[in-house]
């Protein structure tokens, strides 16, 4: 009795499929390990505190053309006109220094690489590459409320950027 | 007296326990010479015979081993530092403190970990600038060198990586304007950022995975990595600098 | 005739025979039977080597133990968030870096300028692999020449473009001009890789080796990180302004940050 030999027209021996299977089975493990050491070191997102919605203070504290510095939200609060005021980040646009405000100078002066802001928190010196970042606020009453979970970035000044503020405020 | 120690010393080399530890007998000889090498792990790195060439100081300069052992020296400054230090950012400070203050020699622990650190910087820099100008990069060592850029690149990791856990100002902010630039990197910047420190800004995760990174992660890298590199310095023929004879060079001198 | 003296000799030792098929060639001084090679210049590793490493081990162990007798390790008050201290410096190895971000968009100074640098130190190997004159400082007496002019160039040039773009600031000057993106980010990056390359347009003219070219480019590199760096950290003060080293404002101390 003969034994029947198996034809096939594959270019691929058996032996090769099962070697190819093995190396694509040992990098989709590697694959995997690495996504599962991506997701480990994702850091981890907490709630409260600063991240949440800071109430800056009442809005009669805000005086016209001053700016406010408010620990609380990591930011300020500049009342640009009678109308309203923005709500910015310190945190300089350029590496991430606190920027603060030099009441001498009447501006924004970042001690790290001497980047300059208006009180609109536009560039107007240094490295900067974009005006501070703005946190999306409202006004609850008389209280000023600020969202620090997020940040707005923008490339320039304008007016839909000042949270308005109550009349006689 | 002289028999005495000499029988002592007999006794304790002869002893079956003294030859199961060393295979190799007093090196006063070429045969033992040579066996100290092939036989002892802490001088296998070493040819049995080197070229008076690559011995020479203006060749090297030592940098290579200098770095190495400035290595060890912070490995061991560094696991005395662990005793006491704490990684967190309520006690990371104060404890910097107290081994300023009360624990006996934390101050010169501290000082030999920080200062060797600098030196460890520089001193593989130099080792770099160095090898480059002797050409020694050249076939077949160019393998080597690549080790020799990621041993670089680690070494400023592991320093970059200690200098935020004393936790004072001077670290917070080199960090924070350090880890700012790698966020300007395009597609993968803010991702590594986030991930580097564990968040948006440096605070507790941190300090917990640069604490991590500089006692662990990087060291074993290193180690690994180091002796790939010395590995290497032998298998492709020692230092460059024994490779041309005497005579040659002075023929090639004169054409200039 | 030198060869005739020799054959006589060998000749004496060893008499070639018609019917042999192998006769004394040379006769050469040595301890060893290896061929092709110089006279043995090697000494055995132990105890030189071993007791090279030891004095080495002693001598750096002393070094920084007695340095940490002098000096202390820096340590400031504890990190505040909401207070940035005044200057702020990366570690010294990063204040070249630093000093660069001083004169143009991150994204340049402080991604792509390093990315190219390592880049360049990883294929140098794979650029310059002839083997002449390997273990050899700068290859030659030209490369020699090579590695000092390039490195007089970089100690001039860099510091006048510091001083330059510090006096005439190209980002203030176009600012509101220009859009940032060639204010920033194009023509700084133009300026640094023209004055990487200048030295080269000089050195194609030699007609140099693949080597020299590295000399060139290496040296231009390394000089303007050592330039950059001692400006970032001995000259930059308050603000990250220029100011000289010893008349700070303030009393601030460049080496206090070490």
């Amino acid at each position: 009795m003969t034994v029947a030999k198996t034809t096939s027209d594959s270019k691929v021996s058996r032996r090769q499929f099962i070697g190819y299977a093995w190396a694509v089975a040992v990098i989709a493990l590697f694959a995997q390990a690495a996504g599962a050491l991506y997701q480990f070191v994702q850091p981890i997102v907490q709630a409260g505190g600063f991240g949440g919605k800071v109430n800056a203070g009442n809005v009669n504290e805000f005086a016209v053309d001053t700016v406010s510095t408010v620990r609380e939200m990591h930011g300020f609060v500049s009342r640009v006109e009678p109308q309203g005021a923005l709500t910015m980040s310190w945190t300089c646009t350029h590496l991430g220094c606190t920027v603060p405000w030099v009441e001498s100078e009447k501006q924004f002066h970042c001690p790290c690489h001497g980047s300059l802001y208006n009180t609109k928190g536009e560039v107007t010196g240094g490295p900067a590459p974009r005006p501070l970042d703005l946190y999306p606020s409202e006004v609850v009453g008389d209280e000023l409320v600020v969202d620090t979970s997020q940040t707005i970035q923008r490339t320039k000044f304008d007016q839909s950027q000042i949270t308005p503020f109550p009349k006689g405020a | 007296m002289e028999s005495t120690f000499n029988r002592a010393t007999n006794f304790v080399t002869r002893s079956r326990v003294w030859r199961s530890f060393f295979r190799h007998g007093m090196p006063d000889n070429e045969m033992d010479r040579s066996l100290v090498m092939t036989t002892n792990i802490f001088f296998h790195l070493h040819p049995v015979k080197v070229n008076r060439r690559s011995l020479r100081v203006t060749y090297s300069f030592g940098l290579g081993i200098i770095s190495a052992i400035l290595f060890l020296t912070l490995t061991v400054t560094g696991v005395l530092l662990m005793f006491y230090y704490v990684p967190a950012t309520t006690l990371a400070y104060s404890t910097m403190k107290d081994l300023q203050t009360t624990i006996p020699l934390g101050q010169l622990a501290r000082n030999m970990h920080r200062w060797s650190a600098h030196l460890m910087v520089l001193a593989v820099i130099l080792h770099m600038v160095r090898v480059f100008y002797t050409g020694a990069y050249k076939p077949p060592r160019e393998f080597n060198w690549l080790v020799g850029v990621v041993l670089l690149l680690l070494t400023l990791g592991a320093s970059f990586t200690g200098y935020l856990l004393p936790w004072d100002q001077l670290s917070y902010w080199a960090i924070t304007v350090g880890t700012n630039i790698a966020s300007y990197a395009p597609v993968l910047g803010s991702t590594a950022r986030s991930i580097l420190l564990g968040g948006s800004e440096v605070g507790q995760n941190t300090l917990i995975r640069f604490y991590a990174l500089h006692v662990i992660i990087i060291p074993l890298g290193l180690i690994l990595l180091i002796s790939l590199h010395l590995w290497r310095v032998r298998k492709d023929g020692g230092l460059a600098g024994q490779e041309i004879p005497e005579e040659r060079l002075e023929i090639a001198s004169l054409k200039e | 005739m030198a060869a005739e003296i020799k054959d006589q000799k060998t000749e004496n030792i060893f008499p070639s025979a018609p019917t042999k098929t192998y006769q004394l060639m040379e006769l050469v001084r040595g301890t060893s039977p290896m061929a092709n090679k110089g006279p043995d210049n090697t000494v055995f590793s132990f105890p030189v080597v071993a007791l090279i490493e030891v004095l080495l081990l002693l001598g750096t162990t002393l070094l920084v133990f007695v340095f940490s007798l002098l000096r202390n390790a820096p340590l400031e008050d504890i990190a505040n968030p909401t207070v940035t201290t005044n200057p702020a410096k990366a570690p010294w190895y990063f204040v070249g870096l630093q000093e660069l971000l001083e004169h143009m968009h991150p994204l340049v100074a402080g991604v792509l300028i390093p990315s190219v640098l390592v880049l360049f130190l990883v294929v140098i190997p794979y650029l310059d692999n002839d083997r002449t004159g390997a273990g050899r400082w700068f290859t030659s007496q030209r490369g020699r020449r090579i590695t000092l002019l390039s490195a007089i160039y970089a100690v001039i040039v860099m510091p006048l473009l510091i001083v330059l773009d510090n006096t005439f600031n190209l980002r203030e000057m176009l600012r509101g001009v220009a859009p940032e993106l060639i204010s920033q980010i194009i023509l700084p990056g133009l300026i640094i890789t023209l004055a990487a390359w200048l030295p080269m347009l000089i050195l194609l003219r030699w007609k140099p080796t693949m080597r020299e070219v590295i000399l060139c480019l290496f040296t231009v590199m390394f000089v303007s990180a050592i330039v950059l760096t001692l400006s970032g950290f001995l000259f930059r003060g308050p603000g990250f302004k220029l100011y000289l080293p010893w008349a700070m404002p303030g009393g601030y101390n460049p080496l206090s940050g070490l």
